[in-house]
């Protein structure tokens, strides 16, 4: 019994660290429509970049996140505009856009070796603290995990905000739901991709130090959580917000869940059949609109 | 110098074979597949299994080795078909992540990380060192050409005429009476197997087998000498499969030619060039080297 | 017609000449020798300070006049840690470079694979593979091992444990081909001086969390917990146990809880860390060497690497021949227990130019091999971190 409520409290806090890079890779599928494969790369350059910033500058880690955010972004868009616009362009409205994905997959390796090239492959810290776990009940709960989760939350929060209140926020969700009619009433469309490659870098980003804070910063770090990040987007609907906060946190859950019954080995199994079984139910995922 | 070509001669079939198979299932059925790993894991293991376990010949081990593939990739696109691109895409991701798994946890199975050490090929034993080497480079381009020309004849042939028709528009194909989860996933066995038959040819070329092999690079290898080559032909695919060999070959030379980067850094450099090198393909050639020719609506559709 | 051929011809070669060339011309004097080390991929935080050590070898024996008047040249590629792509390497040293041996092979997966290439075409592979299976492929003898195999990792381990009045270990091992027999012959030897293995759990190292696994593993209260670990995942894991509270000493091999690795985390994470790895005698200069040439105390495997190309040069010498066979027939005449003791390669090929028969003993200990190229090695250091550094507790 404490074991099932300790794997939902590390679900949780294991959700809560995904949804963050989720919410940047379904975030330019919702206002681009393709699945840049790259937010694997911007979470390893972000992660790069904070820790610059945290051990270089020695600006404390919390600060140092915004390096991370600007390091995402800047990757976000460099690739975009050199690597993946002119294939975007040349898809036609109601295609899947396999092109630029695939030379998204490209860029990430692509990515992987910049960081190598820059920084090799030793392992490197974050200047922070840790701290043992506290103990409520029979439960334990890192003060770390809790703080990322609480950061992982607030980068969610101002993401709401800027869609929701802002000016560009709105124009992206208008180009997000119909970019026909967007483009009628005289949005910039490219400006708005930019924006949202930003936003969506810098959430990636973000989310690659709050992984690095926990484990250790390897130009393989963004590579090693995509496969969970991109069951979580397609889980919740790959476009859908939403969708990829929900889907993280089903994904989190599940793998955490899945080690009480299953050899915690296939713990990344937990999250393929996760989408299998949400995917034969509905075929666009549990917030997704847009059927096949 | 000749014995490094032969090898990579055999090498360069292997990837020819996977990028037909992906050719039929996407250049040819519009179902972005990127478990490729993933089928020629399940390939290399049944003829590997096979071959050392139970003492089958080779050539039965490789059937079955395509078959097999053929057994999961039906399942596999039986579960997904009705997927749209990216959502499969992730989906196959996955299947191929989960077969890597399967290879290094299954231990009584599969040896575990460890691999599977002395899986029988034709000849071996009865031909060494170069005349071997040359043996299988011309039974592997052999099985190429055969399976090269099948996939001519299939892409002309009413089955083809429907798949492209599917890929291009499954709503239109289906009101025209076409049963398009049917198609799909004959296409998808049929693409699979060939992956999994290339799968089997490695591990005898190598003469083992380990997860470690069935990374998402080697998916990458594929879908770059699918795309570089020209998706939809036939004859893209062979080229993009040689191309692509001579490429990943070519960057250790160029990567030599560096003196003043150390050893990681030449090495990361030889990765991020591969990967420029997709990119700029897909820029520059969109179509790939030996674009698909066009064709007259089929008459079927009419 | 015939000016037709000619040109292409000259075009080929042209195409040709840039690539080979330089490669052809320098092999006609000077002795190729290879690493393939994972510079990339899951074994990327090794194979870089490995190529680096192997590369400083070479220079000083170029600098100290070559092994039988001829330069070596070193080609250094990557085994990607993927078994396909180490094959093709091995081909391209052997068949281009044509190398009298390969060294540095990490992963069994990659060392398995390249192992047929290397005995086919009798070139000598050095590897620093743990696996146990390696050494009993059909190699006649071209693999040489200088990691010690898991019988004898474990039972010194456990040997240790006891010393220290350890009763009770819990193993956390990534997937490796060694995790479980580890586990085991650790858990047997413990149980004949009265302790006890209390379970094992085994994990995908390409996670980020391992928080349930170290749950579990703390939940059976164990005195001291083992790590078979790698690098990467050494470091979430020692996190991880820092944060559910255990406080008991944590074990682990050598290459995993590397110098960097270590400086990379906050210090409690690594405080009371024990690492193990195969040992020279206290002060060896080969040993201190290696130190000097990576700025950092040096991990196992470059100190393996040192050690590989050391034997390499020096047999070649001792067999008075640059080839792969001379390399195969004297890796074990130069560790000699009647030679004069030599501890890095430039003295040793003194030593063999001064008529002298030697033993060599390198950087990663005494380097002496059985007839399946195992290394006879007798000695383990234990190291002990204390407020982020390592500092050695003993060597037995």
């Amino acid at each position: 019994m404490i074991a099932i409520a300790q794997a939902i409290v590390n679900g949780v806090l294991a959700g809560a660290a995904l949804a963050v890079p989720a919410i940047a890779f379904t975030t330019i599928f919702a206002v681009l429509r393709f699945a840049n494969f790259a937010v694997a790369g911007f979470a390893t350059l972000g992660a790069y970049g904070g820790w610059l910033v945290n051990t270089r500058l020695g600006v404390p880690a919390v600060p140092a996140l915004l390096g991370a955010c600007v390091a995402g972004g800047a990757a976000a868009v460099i690739v975009d505009e050199a690597a993946l616009k002119g294939l975007r362009r040349r898809i036609r409205p109601g295609e899947a856009a396999l092109a630029p994905a695939i030379a998204s997959v490209a860029a990430t390796l692509l990515l992987e070796n910049v960081a190598r090239f820059l920084f090799g492959n030793d392992p490197q810290g974050y200047d922070l603290p840790v701290f043992r776990d506290w103990h409520i009940g029979a439960l334990a709960v890192g003060p770390q995990q809790l703080a990322d989760a609480a950061i992982a939350l607030v980068a969610m929060t101002a993401l709401f905000l800027f869609l929701g209140f802002t000016r560009a926020g709105r124009t992206m969700r208008a180009v997000a739901d119909n970019p026909g009619l967007a483009a009628l009433k005289g949005i910039d469309a490219a400006r708005v991709g930019r924006i949202a490659t930003f936003a969506a870098g810098a959430l990636a980003g973000l989310g690659g130090m709050l992984i690095g804070f926990d484990t250790s910063l390897d130009p393989l770090l963004g590579f090693r959580v995509m496969l969970s990040v991109f069951a979580a987007a397609v889980v919740g609907g790959l476009g859908s917000i939403p969708g990829a906060v929900a889907g993280a946190f089903v994904v989190g859950l599940g793998e955490e869940m899945a080690t009480l019954v299953v050899d915690p080995a296939y713990r990344t199994a937990v999250g393929f059949a996760a989408i299998l079984i949400v995917l034969s139910l509905r075929p666009a995922g549990l917030f997704g609109e847009r059927t096949a | 110098m000749l014995a490094y070509l032969v090898q990579m001669a055999s090498f360069a079939a292997i990837t020819a074979l996977m990028a037909l198979g992906l050719d039929l299932i996407w250049g040819l059925g519009g179902m972005a597949n990127l478990g490729l790993a993933g089928s020629a894991a399940v390939g290399a293991y049944a003829a590997a299994l096979l071959g050392v376990k139970l003492g089958v010949a080779w050539p039965l081990a490789w059937l079955a080795a395509a078959l097999l593939a053929a057994g999961s990739g039906a399942i596999l696109a039986g579960l997904t078909a009705r997927l749209r691109g990216d959502y499969l895409a992730i989906v196959t991701l996955g299947f191929a992540e989960v077969m890597q798994l399967a290879a290094s946890n299954e231990v009584w199975l599969t040896g575990g990380t460890g691999g599977i050490p002395g899986v029988p090929a034709p000849w071996r034993g009865s031909l060494h060192g170069l005349a071997f080497d040359a043996a299988f480079a011309a039974l592997a381009w052999g099985l190429v050409v055969v399976a090269a020309l099948l996939l001519a004849r299939l892409g002309a042939a009413p089955f083809g005429r429907v798949l492209r028709a599917i890929r291009e528009d499954d709503t239109v194909a289906a009101v025209a009476g076409k049963r398009v989860l049917r198609f799909k996933v004959r296409a998808f066995a049929a693409g699979s197997a060939l992956v999994g038959l290339a799968g089997a040819l490695g591990a005898a070329l190598e003469g083992f087998v380990a997860p470690d092999s069935f990374s998402a690079l080697l998916t990458l290898t594929v879908v770059l000498a699918l795309c570089a080559g020209g998706p939809g032909g036939v004859w893209g695919a062979l080229l993009g499969g040689v191309l692509v060999t001579a490429l990943t070959e070519a960057t250790r030379f160029a990567a030599d030619a560096l003196p003043a980067v150390s050893a990681v850094q030449a090495a990361a450099l030889r990765q991020g060039m591969i990967a420029l090198a997709l990119i700029l393909i897909l820029h520059l050639r969109p179509a790939g080297i030996l674009p698909e020719r066009p064709r007259a609506i089929p008459k079927e559709l009419r | 017609m015939k000016i037709g051929l000619t040109r292409r011809r000259a075009l080929l070669a042209g195409l040709a000449l840039p690539a080979f060339a330089p490669g052809l011309a320098e092999a006609a004097q000077s002795i190729p020798i290879g690493t393939l080390t994972p510079l990339t991929g899951a074994g990327g935080a090794y194979g870089p300070s490995m190529a680096k050590v192997a590369k400083a070898v070479v220079d000083e024996i170029n600098a100290a006049g070559g092994v039988l008047g001829r330069r070596l040249a070193l080609t250094s590629e990557d085994s990607e840690t993927n078994p396909d792509a180490g094959v093709k390497a091995a081909h391209k040293l052997i068949d281009i470079n044509h190398v009298v041996a390969i060294c540095g092979t990490w992963a069994s997966a990659v060392t398995t694979a390249v192992a047929p290439v290397c005995w086919q075409s009798k070139t000598m592979l050095f590897t620093v593979s743990g696996a146990d299976s390696i050494t009993l492929l059909p190699h006649h003898g071209y693999i040489i091992r200088t990691q010690p195999n898991s019988h004898l990792q474990a039972v010194s381990v456990a040997d240790f444990m006891a010393a220290r009045g350890i009763k009770s270990f819990y193993s956390l091992s990534v997937q490796s081909p060694f995790a479980t027999s580890v586990y085991q012959q650790m858990g047997a030897e413990l149980a004949t001086k009265g302790g006890k293995a209390l379970g094992d759990t085994i994990y995908d190292g390409s996670k980020t969390s391992f928080r349930t696994e170290v749950e579990k593993a703390v939940a059976t209260k164990p005195e001291l917990i083992f790590l078979n670990s790698y690098a990467p995942d050494l470091a979430i894991l020692l996190r991880n146990i820092y944060q559910a509270g255990f406080s008991g000493p944590r074990f682990t091999p050598g290459y995993a809880a590397t110098p960097k690795l270590i400086a990379s985390l906050p210090k409690p994470v690594t405080d009371g860390l024990i690492s193990y790895a195969p040992s020279p005698d206290p002060g060896s200069p080969g040993y201190k060497r290696v130190k000097q040439i990576l700025g950092t105390e040096p991990d196992p495997y470059s100190a393996q690497i040192y050690d590989h190309v050391s034997l390499a040069a020096l047999a070649m010498a001792q067999g008075k021949a640059a080839t792969s066979q001379a390399i195969h027939d004297n890796v074990r005449a130069v560790g000699n227990p009647n030679g004069v003791a030599v501890t890095d390669a430039v003295a040793g090929l003194k030593a063999i130019a001064a008529g002298h028969t030697i033993n060599y003993s390198g950087a990663s200990g005494p380097c002496k091999f059985n007839a399946i190229g195992d290394i006879l090695s007798s000695k383990f250091r234990f190291d002990l971190v204390r407020n982020g550094k390592s500092t050695l507790l003993t060597i037995s």
